[in-house]
């Protein structure tokens, strides 16, 4: 029987991490899949990688407050490097491996980085492209050396030398091991969070061993915490969301971390992971939704009849869980039933059978969406957080669910609305301020300590906090009606042909919006309808296609008030990729980049308006 | 294009086909067009499907799902020979010839449906200005050629029928450089002096590109880019992934990959 589980917490990350490899010694840390074989790593193992990392770099000059900079995808050499530059009293600084050789740049400079850790050959030329320009850099330390047996450069080193150089290092200075854990304290910095800037440059938020403790040490507070968790892996580590909900929660928790191979893999992993808390962002959690339903377009009737009886009874105990009664005996049994012959096949399907809990966070959901997960039987809470305040800020409660909103404050931090209607925090986790740019800190911290998010929103009587929009993107119409575009777009990304939207309207006589499909369902419609598509931009294009995005958005419009309705749409006919600047990291949209990349087309749909 | 504006006067017209091998789906939904007296490629990697797109047009597999049109008139259910009767011609990959039929039987095998006599000779004629080898070779068995020769006899078998479209899978397989070149300054020919249609599957990307003009890429059983062929062969990707174009990195080589966008 699962037990509950203490935390380990230290003085800094560092320490906590020492404490954890120490304390849970030869239990499985994490996981990696090799060769197709999920292989464990068990926590003395990783701590002994990690501290020959921390000597390793100082052996090469890196000293207590330098930096160092991660440049990877999410694998276990990410948190070895992590841990190491921790553990030598370094500074933590993630790279989206997605990034482009010119911002790669521009986050070496602006972090001072000394040292860089890279995945493989493809990140190490980004680097190699823009070292001259990078004077503080000494060292490149890269994780998978294929295709680089002939390549040498006194810069550059693997990571299995550097392990090795850094336990010669260990001989006759064991005393060193505990100078560099004590040389940082509570208050320092410790790890640089660049936020994905979807406006001018990427700000670096820093934050002290302080602000990521405050969430670790309270990371069972909300949810209880037992000895056999597994986590599955897959968001960015440069990401906020993934390092402390994914990682450092694991450290303090001891939660088994299971690496997703790559962000492709995810569903098959998740499926063979069986995870038992799964944090994900609304992008995944709708991409679950639209497999099933796509799923179950192709099952037998009986089966289809089957899926609908069950979901409703599913949907029925939903009701009674947000409404806070109890159910009748009787739909209890039916649930029962519901769920061990239909239910938990869609579940298994899914790999979130045994999940305790599911978390969303990061952009905006659909409260249908999670609706559909309670009516599945799982847990879904909706958290808040930024990058500033290094995680969650507000979590829905296993007690009280209340969709629309995103739950109470925690209890160690504080949450208002400023008179202006903005989102206010307080708390221990909040940043020291962003790297180089004094006068971007002040904009965010007040004299009274409360870190402006930029949301707009408010608070019920409860306490609970509804986020209406980010406060730039609110939309005023020429009519001068308010609308907060993310409302409708989440509808719109509710609809498994509709991959991400970006509504328009801002001093303009209607909303528009731009849309970008979700290719495999879109393309399984085409197929189904014998629409002829030969590439993505034909896809958007056939009159079919648009008709059915047509359709989606007609479905939103008819729950909007009128002057809301979105008059035209256009479809994005460029495949987009993470590497395209028009999208996060997160494959989210950026409405700024792409209000100005699709000035052209938004023009066009409010040209003769009467063809609409 | 399909997709496009379609072009009004296409001598084929693929759309949505799904075929299968057994329970594994080899074509996921293809849709191409071939306008009259053009030359259209497929290209794609071992494996992509573009073979099975060819045997499902002619009729030798049945799509699941989808419909074929040769000039006009529904053929996705109709057996080979029916295809045949009506114009279609189709080269397979690796020629097949009949190894033990002489040159000239070959030929004859490929007038089978026809009752003009004046007319074959006189198609037999132009064969031996195309292919002058062939003459030479008459009474010898097709198995004895050499494999540009077979090539040739393949091509010659499949024009004896005096097809409106011509498929041809992969003519330049196993073929020197000197002679691919020359077979594919033939093709054009035949496409510019008699007026036939081809769709030409083909590895040999650079060479295809030249001759065709459209084209159309096929990954895993979709297609991932249609364009004319000048607008092709600039693409980024097609470069990196078909032509073999190198970028170079910092280090002066790259053995990484970009990941393929297909614009």
């Amino acid at each position: 029987m699962a037990r509950a589980q203490t935390l380990t917490i230290g003085d800094t990350i560092a320490k906590s991490f020492v404490l954890a490899g120490e304390q849970r010694a030869t239990r499985t840390a994490l996981r990696e899949k090799q060769f197709g074989i999920w292989k464990s790593v068990s926590w003395r193992q990783w701590l002994e990688k990690s501290k020959a990392i921390a000597y390793a770099l100082d052996a090469s000059g890196f000293r207590p407050g330098d930096v160092a900079s991660i440049l990877s995808n999410t694998k276990a050499e990410w948190v070895y490097a992590d841990m190491g530059v921790l553990c030598a009293g370094g500074v933590a600084c993630g790279i989206y491996p997605t990034d482009a050789a010119k911002q790669v740049e521009y986050l070496l400079v602006d972090s001072g980085s000394k040292v860089i850790f890279v995945e493989d050959d493809e990140q190490l030329d980004k680097v190699l492209m823009v070292r001259k320009r990078c004077p503080q850099l000494q060292a490149i330390v890269v994780d998978d050396m294929e295709g680089l047996s002939g390549f040498s450069d006194p810069m550059v080193t693997s990571l299995a030398n550097f392990i090795a150089r850094g336990q010669e290092h260990m001989a006759g200075r064991e005393q060193l091991w505990q100078q560099m854990l004590d040389a940082r304290r509570l208050e320092d910095l410790a790890v640089l969070v660049y936020t994905s800037g979807t406006t001018g440059p990427p700000k670096g938020a820093m934050h002290a061993n302080k602000s990521v403790l405050a969430q670790m040490r309270h990371a069972d507070v909300l949810f209880p915490i037992t000895d056999d968790e597994e986590r599955l892996l897959f968001l960015p580590l440069c990401h906020v969301a993934e390092r402390i909900g994914g990682y450092y929660y694991s450290v303090a928790t001891g939660s088994v971390m299971n690496f997703a191979e790559s962000p492709e893999t995810v569903p098959d992993n998740i499926r063979e992971v069986q995870p038992t808390a799964f944090l994900a962002v609304p992008r995944i959690w709708e991409k679950f939704y639209s497999a099933t339903m796509i799923a179950l377009k192709d099952a037998t009737r009986f089966e289809q009849w089957a899926y609908r009886t069950a979901i409703g009874i599913g949907y029925r105990m939903a009701e009674h869980r947000l409404a806070g009664t109890s159910p009748a005996p009787l739909l209890r049994l039916a649930n029962m039933l519901a769920y061990w012959l239909v239910l938990r096949n869609v579940r298994k399907m899914l790999g979130v059978d045994r999940c305790r809990m599911l978390y969303t966070g990061a952009a905006p959901i659909s409260p249908d969406l999670i609706k559909w997960y309670l009516a599945l039987g799982l847990n879904m809470y909706e958290v808040y957080g930024q990058t500033e305040n290094c995680g969650v800020a507000t979590s829905m409660r296993p007690e009280r669910i209340k969709l629309g909103t995103v739950g109470q404050s925690v209890p160690w931090g504080e949450v208002k609305i400023s008179p202006a209607g903005e989102i206010l925090l307080k708390g221990d986790f909040l940043l020291m301020g962003y790297l180089n740019k004094p006068e971007r800190t002040a904009e965010t911290i007040d004299q009274d300590g409360w870190l402006h998010t930029g949301d707009i929103g408010s608070l019920d009587a409860e306490g609970f906090l509804r986020v209406t929009d980010r406060m730039r993107d609110i939309i005023i119409t020429a009519g001068g009606k308010n609308i907060t575009p993310s409302e409708i777009e989440n509808q719109l990304k509710f609809s498994p042909y509709i991959s991400d939207a970006i509504v328009i309207g801002d001093r303009r006589p209607y909303l528009t919006c731009l849309v970008m499909i979700d290719q495999e369902n879109v393309e399984k419609f085409a197929q189904d309808h014998s629409v002829p598509f030969t590439n993505y931009a034909s896809l958007t294009r056939a009159k079919a296609v648009q008709d059915l995005i047509w359709g989606e958005i007609a479905k939103v419009n008819a729950d909007l008030a009128r002057v809301e309705g979105i008059k035209r749409f256009h479809l994005i006919e460029q495949q987009l990729t993470p590497e395209d600047e028009e999208l996060t990291p997160t494959m989210k949209l950026k409405r700024a980049f792409v209000n100005q990349k699709y000035a052209n087309e938004i023009d066009m749909m409010y040209r003769n308006r009467e063809a609409a | 294009m399909p997709g496009d504006a379609s072009t009004a006067d296409a001598i084929l017209k693929v759309a949505n086909i799904e075929s299968y091998y057994g329970p594994i789906m080899a074509i996921r939904g293809v849709s191409l067009e071939v306008p009259r007296g053009k030359i259209v490629t497929v290209l794609g990697a071992n494996g992509a499907g573009k073979t099975t797109v060819l045997k499902t047009i002619s009729g030798v597999l049945d799509p699941q799902k989808g419909s074929i049109e040769l000039d006009g008139k529904p053929i996705e259910r109709l057996n080979p020979d029916r295809i045949v009767r009506l114009g279609l011609s189709h080269v397979p990959e690796g020629r097949e010839v009949f190894p033990f039929l002489t040159v000239a039987e070959n030929l004859k095998m490929g007038a089978y449906l026809r009752h003009d006599r004046d007319g074959v000779a006189q198609d037999l004629e132009r064969i031996y200005d195309y292919f002058p080898i062939l003459k030479a070779r008459l009474n010898q068995a097709a198995g004895h050629l050499s494999g540009g020769e077979q090539q040739m006899l393949s091509i010659s078998r499949a024009l004896m029928n005096r097809p409106k479209l011509l498929l041809l899978d992969e003519p330049s397989l196993g073929l020197s450089p000197l002679l691919v070149k020359e077979i594919f300054a033939i093709i054009r020919r035949i496409n510019a002096d008699e007026g036939v249609s081809i769709l030409l599957v083909e590895q040999n990307a650079k060479m295809a590109l030249e001759v065709a003009d459209y084209g159309y890429v096929l990954e895993v059983g979709r297609i991932v880019m249609a364009d004319a062929c000048e607008r092709l062969i600039k693409s980024h990707d097609v470069q990196e992934f078909y032509l073999g174009a190198k970028q170079s990195g910092a280090r002066g080589e790259r053995r990484w990959k970009k990941k393929k966008t297909w614009r």
